[in-house]
């Protein structure tokens, strides 16, 4: 009887450990990120690559809109209820990282085969690091240049497009037709993130940089686009138009030239019906200091996360999938190593061979755990001198003044 | 102008207005049918250049449609029920009485809905995590969003109990009918029509709810089409004649809907209780 | 037993049980999330404290930093010209046309009905279309008004500062409209045919019909009209995003729309529910002058 009993119970156990261990074994990973909400993108499309090549991982992927991604992870973070991978746009990804929300890398990286850390260009790179340590690494990247429109400037005996911001301004003079509804340039100094994004490089190009906006480089700039607006060369909409849309303005052959970046490109492809061009980022002096903005998302590992092993694996699939992400959805590596292919579209691949060399010089937002009040100080200043309600090195120093108070906290 | 014309110069002068006042109207769809870049052309197109109608399929075909719009009906409906349930009761006892209380109540009523949705969601979230409210998102939604719904309907609704005379309720006190009788006999069905209108715009509102969906519904097979919506705009693009198109599918059956019951909705209100 | 039951069925209890529950809800659903808001205001907030109650208190720390930003006072005047601007407007163009299509003339009714569309089309269409609709050199309105011969040349709505917060005003009116007509519209029918016959008769010319007739017998439409009018406008939200972010430099920011920017934007989780809570008591003022409206109510 005894025995019996033993073999039951045995017998039972036995059997509850073969039902259990496909569950026990398999390890459930949240990723969350902005793609694959309108159309398929990397996050959503690796994910579900991975989940279906590994038995013992389940990827649950969540896509979340892209102005909702930062408070849906702190309010998550907060209640216990965090992803496991997250994908942030880079200035945001400081406020987690110096908070300790994220995993901690750095020796992982080194470790890995599969990641090399030498790969990335350095801006994104910094956008990951905090306090020497990495905290997540970078999925692509954008920047900004200058596109002209190669007919008007044909049309006006123009031949090059301008390198300093002093040409920027003589061009858009010759250009500007109001009879015609054509302005010279179009660029965002919107009050949000895009306006900081613009103007942020122009500070860096003078020497100066977030915690030091109030230089004498970045004032003369602001006079120079104070005037374009004044004199209607470029029009006062830009303090309202975000980038999509004031390039939408170019596209149309309503301006001339226009700042914004790679992600313009297959839409100018489709709608622009003339010739066009793309020019690094102009300058302040003739050959000097170069900048550009640092788009592009970054990758993380939360600190909460039960398993951070597999989700280094995931991590590391993500990375070795990179060859894929431009040809498949357009975006651009982070990376120096990878060669973009020939698309066959002679403007696109012109056009891309600009950017790639601009990322060299792109500089990041930060890092820095408070940098939205840093961005916010930027883009007021901005709007106050380009709307002539304060000279633009009162607008800068006030700026500076509300700066040093978050740096010095 | 003799007084027979009248009532024509009026008719005129109203489609006037309401085609001043339907312009967006118009600029949606027209923008729906309009390339990327056309839109931001100067001057204006007033009609599309080259109308591109498939928009219409594509973004239908792209996007779940119609498992969103069921969503946005069930949570419309959801919050539509437990509003008119709860709401109707309160606003018929503080159209009742006249006295401190009652102003208590209404001040209350008033106040709790003054704070904007987006400052609501994140102690919202916070106490249906607690609860473990957040494995039943869009019963949550509807509850957190009838809440907000509460307060406009009640003050509404209330103005409609105004206008049922008290006589008419104390006769049927005094033929022995008890509270809930007359309530459920007498005062519900004058008030009815009212009642109904206020319902059909609580319903309309909550088919639009956003701020809670988006943070509270986490699975797209659950999430309404106002969520849907927001999928189009990029970091760096927005997608325009989408959304315009999206919103165009959105809103007009809502409108041919409307337009077919407006009749009952509007004159239910206007003509009050007893007319 | 009974007698509980025969007090829930038949007396004040039935009130009571009424009322309850409706409060109950709104004390669980919107009670405690404003609680949570005044209590974080005099908090310091943080992402890893942001789901529970406990937290260090700063006393008045976060009113005085709000009220030290530079913007405080600019987004304070904002607030009150945006509040009386769209209310005004709202009020005034929604009274005229609940007055017009009261008039008897074929089709009235249903007119009024297509202008209720405002009421469904989604607030992120409703704010690109109105920043199409607003642009200074594809603006509809600037053709508009050039060939009526109003304006010389185009006005930069949006990123004029003399004029950014009247764009989001002249949008936010188009969207109250229709709210105000109905519920304006419902009042109106609401007054006995007969009060007008008499003063027909007693000659009254219709100036003096309106003032002494009209006015009073609405009062307590007014009341509702306006205090739900003001919530509505405090709470609006959509528009800003997509008109013009509260710039040019903060020249078109309100309350509203900086508390949403702080907490969500800046993630300054405590100054935002400071604004959010000085904002309760602009509606705290406005809720008592609504309550006193209806003391003056007539029952029909």
């Amino acid at each position: 009887m005894q025995f019996t009993k033993h073999g039951l119970l045995a017998g039972l156990a036995f059997g509850a450990l073969m039902a259990a261990s496909p569950a026990y074994a398999q390890v459930t990973l949240k990723v969350w990120s902005i793609d694959g909400v309108d159309r398929p993108g990397i996050a959503d499309t690796f994910s579900k690559e991975f989940d279906d090549a590994n038995d013992d991982i389940v990827v649950e992927y969540r896509a979340i809109p892209f102005d909702e991604i930062v408070n849906e992870t702190l309010r998550a973070f907060a209640t216990g209820n965090a992803p496991d991978i997250v994908s942030f746009d880079n200035p945001d990804f400081a406020l987690f990282s110096s908070r300790g929300a994220m995993l901690d890398i750095t020796d992982r990286v080194a470790n890995s085969e599969i990641i090399g850390k030498a790969d990335y260009f350095e801006g994104p790179l910094n956008s990951v690091t905090w306090d020497g340590k990495l905290f997540g690494l970078p999925k692509y990247t954008d920047t900004i240049g200058i596109f002209y429109n190669k007919d008007m400037f044909e049309a006006a005996g123009l031949t090059e497009p301008p390198t300093t911001w002093d040409q920027v301004a003589e061009y858009a003079e010759k250009l500007t037709d109001p009879a015609n509804n054509v302005y010279g340039v179009t660029f965002s100094a919107r009050a949000g993130e895009e306006g900081t994004f613009q103007f942020l490089p122009i500070i860096q190009m003078s020497g100066g940089n977030a915690d030091k906006v109030n230089t004498e480089g970045a004032a003369r700039v602001l006079d120079i686009w104070k005037s374009l607006i004044d004199n209607g060369y470029a029009s006062r909409d830009v303090l309202s138009l975000g980038q999509w849309d004031s390039t939408g303005v170019f596209n149309s052959g309503n301006a001339a030239m226009a700042i914004s970046g790679p992600w313009e490109i297959d839409r100018m492809v489709e709608d622009a019906q003339f010739d066009w061009g793309v020019a690094l980022l102009p300058t302040i002096e003739e050959g000097g200091e170069r900048s550009s903005a640092l788009g592009g998302f970054n990758w993380g590992i939360m600190a909460n996360t039960q398993h951070p092993d597999e989700a280094f694996r995931l991590l590391e699939f993500f990375v070795d999938q990179e060859d894929r992400i431009f040809p498949e959805f357009g975006n651009l590596p982070a990376r120096g190593d990878i060669e973009l292919p020939i698309t066959g579209e002679a403007k696109k691949d012109d056009a891309l061979k600009v950017f790639q060399e601009m990322l060299q010089y792109a500089q990041p937002r930060g890092p820095h755990p408070e940098w939205q009040r840093i961005s916010k100080a930027i883009y007021d200043a901005e709007q106050q001198a380009l709307t002539g309600q304060m000279p633009a090195m009162d607008a800068l120093n006030q700026a500076q003044a509300t700066i040093d108070t978050i740096f010095n906290q | 102008m003799t007084r027979s014309h009248t009532p024509w110069f009026l008719l005129i002068v109203a489609l006037a207005l309401a085609a001043v006042y339907l312009f967006p109207l118009y600029w949606m769809y027209v923008t729906s049918l309009k390339t990327g870049s056309e839109m931001f052309a100067n001057p204006p197109t007033f009609w599309p250049r080259d109308p591109n109608p498939g928009i219409f399929a594509e973004v239908w075909g792209r996007r779940t449609m119609p498992t969103f719009l069921t969503n946005s009906v069930l949570i419309a409906g959801g919050v539509t029920a437990i509003t008119v349930i709860l709401g109707t009761g309160c606003a018929y006892v503080l159209a009742r009485y006249r006295n401190v209380w009652i102003d208590i109540g209404l001040f209350c009523v008033l106040m709790l809905q003054v704070l904007p949705a987006s400052v609501m969601v994140t102690p919202l979230f916070v106490g249906f995590n607690q609860v473990g409210m957040l494995n039943y998102p869009r019963t949550a939604v509807v509850l957190a969003a009838a809440a907000k719904a509460m307060p406009f309907f009640v003050v509404l609704v209330r103005a409609t109990f105004m206008s049922v005379p008290r006589e008419l309720e104390e006769a049927a006190l005094v033929d022995g009918n008890s509270r809930i009788g007359a309530f459920f006999s007498i005062v519900l069905p004058l008030a009815r029509n009212g009642i109904l209108v206020c319902a059909i715009l609580t319903f309309m509102t909550a088919f639009g709810e956003y701020i809670y969906s988006k943070s509270i519904i986490q699975s797209p097979s659950l999430q309404p089409a106002s969520v849907g919506l927001s999928g189009f705009l990029g970091p760096n693009s927005t997608d325009w004649s989408s959304i315009m198109a999206y919103s165009a599918i959105y809103v007009t059956p809502i409108l041919l809907a409307f337009v077919i019951l407006q009749r009952r909705i509007v004159s239910g209100l206007t003509s009050g209780a007893l007319k | 037993m009974s007698r509980i039951s025969n007090w829930l069925r038949d007396g004040v209890g039935f009130d009571i049980l009424l009322v309850g529950a409706a409060l109950l809800f709104l004390v669980a659903l919107a009670g405690a999330p404003l609680v949570y808001n005044v209590l974080m205001s005099f908090q310091q907030v943080d992402m890893f404290t942001l789901g529970s109650l406990i937290r260090p208190f700063v006393g008045f720390d976060n009113y005085i930093a709000v009220v030290r930003q530079p913007e405080f006072w600019l987004v304070t005047r904002n607030t009150l010209v945006f509040v009386f601007g769209s209310m005004t407007g709202q009020f005034v163009l929604g009274f005229a046309l609940a007055l017009f299509f009261a008039q008897n003339f074929p089709g009235a009714s249903t007119i009024r009905g297509l202008f209720l569309v405002s009421w469904v089309m989604p607030g992120l269409v409703v704010g690109a279309i109105w920043s199409w609709i607003l642009a200074g050199d594809f603006g509809v309105l600037n053709v508009i008004l050039k060939s009526l011969g109003i304006i010389q040349s185009n006005i930069f709505w949006k990123s004029d500062p003399n004029f950014s917060i009247w764009a989001v005003i002249i949008a936010n009116i188009w969207l109250g409209l229709a709210f105000n007509m109905l519920l304006l519209s419902v009042g109106l029918a609401a007054i006995p045919r007969d009060l007008y016959e008499a003063a027909e008769l007693d000659g009254a010319n219709a100036f003096q019909r309106f003032w002494t007739i009209t006015l009073p017998m609405m009062r307590s439409t007014i009341g509702a009209v306006l205090s739900l009018g003001l919530i509505g406008t405090l709470q609006q939200f959509d528009l800003f995003p997509a008109l013009t972010e509260g710039g040019p430099a903060n020249t078109s920011n309100v309350a509203g729309f900086w508390s949403w920017q702080l907490s969500f934007q800046l993630y300054d989780f405590a100054k935002g529910a400071t604004v959010s809570v000085m904002m309760f008591l602009l509606v705290l003022f406005a809720s008592v002058i609504y309550v006193r409206s209806t003391r003056h109510e007539v029952r029909g």
